[in-house]
């Protein structure tokens, strides 16, 4: 069961859009890493690691669990 | 461009000039002494080194006039993934050339210089491969 691959997703650009339209600049400057990054989490091209996913629910003021979620 | 593709473009340049420095410097190797072959690679090295952070400077300078912002490099987690990446596959490729060049130099009887020259050159190419796989991963 647990050896199936699992799809990581998010919904860090809808929650920037209902923060007062956060840009993804002033995310990557809230939790300390590059837009690039914010860039490549949205678009579920990097999967960031405990720390930063925490770092992100934070900024946003939620729980871990409604920022990622797993898409089955 | 953004700045990580900006300065790993600064350090491939930097690296490539070095390299084509050298071999010019290094066509009559076959008659120098190894003395001035470790003279002319230790040169090279030396002067790749000071040409990246010159050019890591330029670059940034022209960014900054012609965008008209600065841009702070900041290395977060996805970035030392990356390094890791590039890590692996320069230590392959410096590690398989090694190996390559010992048997070449004992199967032909080849120079010492002949080795000297091949090692320095497989780390420049090594990192040049490093580097183009991270330019490929930042894109």
């Amino acid at each position: 069961m647990f050896k199936k691959k699992i799809r990581i997703e998010n919904a860090v650009r809808k929650l920037r859009f209902n923060n007062d339209e956060m840009t993804q600049q002033q995310l990557a400057e809230l939790v300390g890493v590059s837009r690039q990054t914010v860039v490549a989490i949205e678009k579920y091209k990097y999967t960031p690691s405990l720390d930063l996913a925490f770092k992100i629910a934070l900024a946003f003021d939620m729980e871990i669990q409604e920022v990622f979620f797993i898409n089955q | 461009m953004n700045i990580k593709i900006r300065n790993t473009f600064a350090e491939i340049t930097g690296a490539s000039l070095a390299m084509i420095w050298m071999w010019l410097n290094l066509t009559d190797a076959s008659i120098m002494t190894i003395q001035s072959v470790s003279q002319v690679l230790a040169q090279g090295i030396g002067g790749s080194i000071v040409l990246i952070i010159a050019l890591h400077i330029l670059f940034n300078i022209l960014s900054s006039i012609v965008t008209g912002q600065y841009e702070e490099d900041i290395d977060d987690e996805r970035d030392k993934i990356f390094e890791l990446y590039a890590l692996q596959v320069s230590s392959a490729i410096f590690g398989i050339s090694i190996v390559a060049i010992l048997v070449l130099i004992g199967w032909f009887d080849l120079a010492i210089i002949t080795g000297l020259i091949a090692i320095t050159f497989s780390g420049f190419i090594a990192s040049i491969f490093s580097l183009l796989l991270k330019i490929y991963l930042y894109r």
